[in-house]
């Protein structure tokens, strides 16, 4: 009785997931077929499966160099936005100082600032320093990020305090106590909110946009765009094969590290 | 000490975020396009004529459209979809977790191409079992209203895991006799929900409330951006696509600026709600 109950929820929830997970599959298929097989063979997997469209945007993109632009992005914010974000989150959970509250509140309350408020004036200040249409101008405004301090700070505040107490009365520097007491214990956080900033960056579109003008300097979703005509054009298994190669890391990335993730986001949930 | 820790988010949050905040609101009072070397005062006739012009209620019309969809979507299904993983299945739920999140590490670029292949009118997957059925699929990307809803559902593929998972680790913190105790005596299942889960979680509830409008509203840009270009005749442009088209196509700089803070104002709105009734949630639970 019981787990005929339990069926009817597991049909439900698994023809929700064949919907939501379809696309991927369907753009993995139709990026090894020719266009006509694509026409022809709509729902099948390939029949004569082709390298071809790979090798086109090869051809026909500087694609090497939009893969390494986009990496090269990811890599720099991960970086930075860890490193940036690990030390407020310390600061905030373990020292005291005037207006650390305020302070607090007011870097949470920017991750409801809409980017159309501060993107005219970002374009105004990357244009003067003369990074546009560089990958710098790109990296710049997001060296640091409010919801990494977030999540990073509600990881340490389930450190013992104690702990920290004991290794300051020992003489120990902050850096060290950082190092090695509060980093091993909120790894999983801090190395979750790392692959998010890596996969976001990845993916970002709104401002390489506005940054990035020639195609050498496009990062993969901005090489992506120039396959998308309303009409689907002719230009669409070449279009699926851009898709698959722009996705295949962030997915595989989440793959290695779904546990982490999953855990980090899920406890960012509980404490609001 | 302290400050040393902070001050290097201070610096990029000081330069990329509080400057330009304060600069954009500067801005809204002038008339300038970006290049001329003098920008023009012109106090609140910005803000008048963003009031005077019907595209304004165009285009706030059908931001609302955009978040009720949203909201339907990305915050009441997978508030339902993790109370069903939490307290009615007893086996999968990790796979499903990890499942469902998975279309929101894909980038929202790829999501609107393959959607716009999907739901081709002529030659997609949706296309061809619709004829099958002898429907046809009107073309959705130049029908008013429509086109909205589209859009929404392709941003949906997206932000949809991210919230569920929020949302389950809210409602993780119901307990789990309470529920029990409630199926027991046979309280359906909509009444439990309803009754018990969203009010006993309602601190997380809120927030990924307010970040689907908030977050929800951006993360549509993309699929406008690259789909429709707000068209057909605006149909589909909302309050943060019309300040990218004023501000990097029309260059009205002073005007996109005085309707990018319109819009902030708004989400300020939904910001006050949010504090005064979260953080009172949080305390609650610590």
């Amino acid at each position: 009785m019981r787990i005929d109950k339990e069926i009817k929820w597991h049909v439900l929830l698994c023809c929700a997931l064949v919907l939501s997970l379809t696309p991927i599959v369907f753009a993995l298929s139709s990026s090894f077929k020719e266009l006509s097989e694509a026409y022809s063979n709509v729902f099948g997997l390939p029949q004569h499966p082709t390298l071809s469209n790979y090798v086109q945007v090869f051809s026909r993109l500087p694609l090497v160099q939009i893969t390494t632009n986009t990496f090269l992005i990811a890599v720099a914010v991960t970086i930075f936005k860890t490193v940036t974000s690990t030390l407020a989150a310390y600061s905030f959970v373990y020292f005291d100082f005037r207006g650390k509250n305020v302070l607090y509140f007011i870097l949470i309350s920017t991750i409801f600032i809409p980017f159309t408020v501060t993107m005219i004036p970002n374009y105004l200040t990357i244009s003067q320093l003369g990074f546009r249409n560089n990958i710098i101008g790109v990296i710049l405004p997001q060296l640091s990020d409010a919801t990494g301090i977030f999540l990073i700070r509600q990881a340490m505040r389930t450190v013992p305090r104690s702990l920290i107490e004991a290794a300051r009365l020992d003489q120990t520097g902050h850096l060290r106590i950082l190092g090695n007491i509060v980093f091993p214990l909120v790894k999983p956080a801090v190395v979750s909110s790392g692959i998010m900033f890596f996969i976001n960056s990845w993916n970002e579109y709104v401002w390489p946009v506005l940054i990035l003008k020639d195609k050498a300097n496009f990062t993969l979703p901005l090489a992506l765009q120039l396959f998308i005509s309303s009409e689907g054009g002719t230009d669409f298994t070449i279009a699926m094969a851009v898709s698959v190669i722009t996705m295949i890391i962030p997915l595989v990335l989440y793959i290695i590290f779904q546990r982490y993730i999953i855990t980090t986001f899920t406890s960012s949930g509980i404490k609001g | 000490m302290a400050y040393g820790f902070i001050l290097p988010s201070l610096l990029v949050f000081a330069v990329f975020m509080f400057y330009p905040l304060f600069y954009t609101i500067y801005l809204s009072f002038f008339d300038w396009n970006m290049i001329k070397p003098v920008k023009a005062f012109i106090g609140i006739q910005n803000y008048i004529a963003l009031f005077q012009d019907p595209l304004t209620y165009t285009v706030m019309k059908n931001t609302l459209a955009y978040i009720a969809i949203l909201l339907l979507l990305n915050w009441v299904a997978p508030y339902i979809l993790a109370f069903i993983l939490s307290f009615v299945i007893k086996r999968g739920r990790g796979f499903y977790k990890s499942m469902f999140f998975l279309p929101s590490v894909i980038s929202l670029v790829v999501g609107s191409i393959l959607y716009l292949w999907i739901l081709n009118p002529v030659s997609g997957p949706v296309a061809i079992i619709a004829k099958f059925f002898g429907i046809t699929i009107p073309i959705w990307s130049k029908t008013q209203g429509l086109v909205i809803v589209v859009l929404s559902i392709i941003t949906t593929w997206k932000v949809f895991g991210y919230n569920f998972i929020v949302l389950f680790g809210g409602i993780g913190g119901v307990p789990q006799e309470v529920i029990e105790a409630a199926r027991l005596d046979k309280v359906p299942l909509h009444r439990i929900f309803l009754d018990i889960v969203v009010p006993m979680s309602s601190a997380t509830g809120i927030y990924v409330f307010v970040m689907t409008i908030v977050q929800g509203l951006q993360y549509v840009f993309t699929p406008i951006k690259v789909i429709t270009q707000g068209g057909p005749d605006n149909a589909s442009s909302n309050a943060i696509y019309n300040v990218y088209q004023e501000a990097f196509t029309l260059y009205h700089t002073g005007y996109a600026s005085a309707f990018a803070i319109v819009t902030m104002a708004l989400f300020v709105t939904l910001l006050i709600f949010e504090f005064k009734y979260v953080e009172k949630g949080i305390h609650y639970e610590n």
